[in-house]
């Protein structure tokens, strides 16, 4: 378990792991891409278009569980003083900012057939777009000091402050969703889930956690290196 | 006591420095009643619409007034060793902290008091129930000033990124504002659920500001 | 009596102190000289427990004063290379403050004299923004008298003053020591201090 705190165990480990888990991550990505095309039903309202869904809920998935990952690390690094903590922190931020990226733009693409619009203020999609501003804030924070040392510390608390927040923030958004909203919006939460849907949709998540598995491997190997090499 | 001398010598100089450059002050409040004033070229001077934003309008130009305050919480402090003469005359520095955000709340938020009906006649908002108003700022405004505190308190060696402050001061303060302006334009029974839940923030807030900031403080301490 | 005990501290992977120890007594005086770099702001930094070192710990009447740095605040003036005066108060405002934050039992008619000393009487109501920089140098100095506190850390305390005022604080430094206090300082000029004990701090990369 040490290569999950140890920067040089950690090498270790990524060198055996990488190259299959990329393989591992294509396949899966594949078979479940099939699933999805061809393999899964059309929805009863949405029609094809809620395809879309197997792209945009695994993209959630991994947006939220990144940012929990870089919660427990910073938690690592700054409660036991374990400097891999930080270096994971900045490996995996861009990983999740893209993930939810990816969530929002696949939203907004799913919801223009559906209500006319291409974005809709309704509690998932705004929650969603404040992760996304969390996320570019820890990576522009991190971005803003010259002394490298107090940057990944800072941007470490700032990560634990923001994780406290994040379920009043999403608390508070839902609150006001249920005021402000027209109650016709809440179709993206979730088609009634027919086994046949939920197959492709298990194949995608699985897919996409192995993929962003794959990037953060790297990502975190790249920042080792920097880090020894600065 | 010693420590109580301490404290209150710490707050009497926070005040006399405030007061000998009111004209900072001053140009903060400005602040507030030029954008109210930007809200409504933008807007159009329609009391209808005000009457549905008004509240809205106010509360968001408190928070970027806030924002204004960023830079004056530690960083002059922090510059020339006050904060450490501070520490060595025996204050912890979560008590340090405490002090700021006090100062800060009794020279920023407390004007508001007045500020917030004057910019409601400006606006033509009718406002029904002016002690709702005063009670959501009541409990939003400490909430407001911590979250500046621990801006304020990690921007200390930014010398690089000037927005970034105020990012983490908006993106924090979204709770305050959904609830505050919700406070003012819901039913009765809804009423009692928001304040209590504006007070949860705001206890939650008051008790890890001051732990956070001064691990902030340290940190910049150490690595000046 | 204050106890340096083996401190090492690097910083960005550099050593900048190398076990280091130190033994300050009372009625002792410690000079602390070295190039640009050497460490010596470090040092006191450690000294005063706002820099934690590497290895090593400051001890206090055999107590580490990390464990509780107010003890040790509780006798020690620490004047650092910049000057804490506020600019938008008067020198009057300014010794008040650090008279009330400190609970300083010292009387008006005692610092009215010292600024005398200092050529400083005339400015009591005068803004420090309106004062030169050797002015505010020595106005900061006043904090020791202020303070009544046994340990003196002074860093660069010598900078911008003139003659006058250099020998005023050196008397002012043997004064201390003779009854009882310690003093640390550095400075890059020599010093004409009788009785000095000289702590040379070297710089690692010149080795």
């Amino acid at each position: 378990m040490r290569f999950l705190l140890n920067p040089s165990r950690f090498n270790k480990f990524a060198n055996l792991i990488l190259r299959p888990l990329i393989y591992l991550s294509v396949i899966t990505l594949f078979t479940g891409l099939v699933f999805v095309f061809y393999l899964s039903p059309n929805d009863y309202l949405q029609g094809s278009t809620v395809r879309i869904m197997y792209i945009h809920v695994p993209s959630a998935w991994l947006a939220m569980i990144t940012f929990a990952i870089m919660t427990l690390y910073s938690i690592i690094g700054l409660a036991f003083k374990i400097p891999f903590g930080f270096i994971v922190t900045s490996a995996v931020a861009p990983i999740g900012a893209t993930f939810t990226l990816i969530c929002l733009i696949t939203g907004s693409l799913w919801g223009k057939p559906m209500w006319g619009t291409w974005w809709v203020w309704d509690a998932r999609l705004t929650s969603v777009a404040i992760l996304l501003f969390f996320y570019l804030i820890i990576i522009f924070l991190k971005n803003s000091f010259t002394n490298i040392n107090i940057a990944e510390k800072i941007t470490a608390i700032f990560v634990i402050v923001g994780s406290i927040n994040l379920p009043i923030i999403k608390f508070s958004v839902d609150w006001w969703n249920t005021l402000h909203q027209p109650a016709s919006i809440s179709k993206l939460s979730s088609p009634s889930i027919d086994p046949s849907m939920l197959k492709p949709l298990i194949l995608m998540i699985i897919a996409f956690t192995l993929i962003g598995l794959a990037i953060a491997i790297m990502r975190i190997k790249t920042e080792i290196f920097q880090r020894k090499h600065k | 006591m010693k420590t109580i001398n301490s404290i209150v010598a710490v707050l009497q100089r926070e005040f006399r420095i405030t007061f000998r450059n009111f004209s900072d002050i001053l140009s903060i409040f400005l602040f507030f009643f030029i954008g109210i004033m930007i809200f409504v070229f933008s807007v159009g001077a329609n009391n209808d619409i005000f009457n549905q934003i008004g509240i809205g309008i106010i509360w968001t130009l408190i928070l970027l007034t806030n924002n204004l305050t960023l830079r004056k919480f530690y960083q002059d402090d922090f510059n020339d060793g006050s904060l450490i003469i501070f520490h060595l005359s025996g204050l912890s520095y979560e008590l340090i902290v405490l002090i700021k955000i006090i100062v800060n709340w009794f020279v920023i938020q407390i004007p508001f008091f007045i500020l917030i009906p004057i910019a409601g006649f400006l606006l033509n908002i009718e406002i029904f129930n002016i002690k709702i108003i005063f009670i959501s700022f009541l409990l939003g405004s400490p909430i407001i000033t911590c979250i500046t505190s621990i801006s304020g308190s990690m921007n200390l060696l930014n010398k690089k990124n000037f927005a970034i402050g105020s990012l983490i001061i908006m993106i924090l303060s979204i709770p305050v504002i959904i609830f505050s302006v919700g406070l003012v334009n819901t039913a009765e029974e809804l009423m009692r659920d928001q304040i209590n839940i504006l007070l949860g923030i705001m206890f939650l807030f008051l008790a890890i500001t001051p732990w956070i900031c001064s691990i902030c403080i340290k940190l910049a301490i150490q690595e000046k | 009596m204050l106890l340096a005990n083996n401190i090492v501290f690097n910083r960005d992977n550099k050593k900048i102190l190398n076990k280091i120890n130190l033994t300050i007594s009372y009625e002792k005086i410690i000079h602390v000289t070295g190039n640009n770099g050497s460490g010596k702001t470090t040092l006191l930094k450690i000294l005063t427990n706002i820099l934690e070192p590497k290895e090593g710990g400051i001890f206090w009447d055999g107590k580490n004063i990390k464990k509780d740095p107010f003890i040790f605040y509780k006798n020690l003036t620490y004047i650092m290379d910049r000057t804490s005066s506020n600019v938008s108060l008067t020198v009057d405002e300014n010794i008040f403050f650090w008279m009330r934050l400190f609970s300083s039992s010292r009387s008006i008619k005692e610092i009215e004299s010292i600024l005398e000393l200092l050529s400083l009487y005339q400015y009591k109501n005068t803004l420090v923004s309106s004062l030169s920089y050797g002015e505010i140098k020595k106005l900061e100095l006043v904090r020791l008298i202020i303070e009544q506190k046994k340990v003196w850390i002074l860093d660069e305390p010598y900078i911008g003053l003139d003659q006058i005022s250099t020998n005023l604080i050196s008397e002012t430094i043997i004064n201390h020591a003779r009854l009882g206090g310690m003093v640390i300082f550095t400075s890059h000029i020599p010093s004409n201090i009788p009785n000095l004990e000289i702590l040379h701090l070297k710089n690692y990369e010149n080795d």
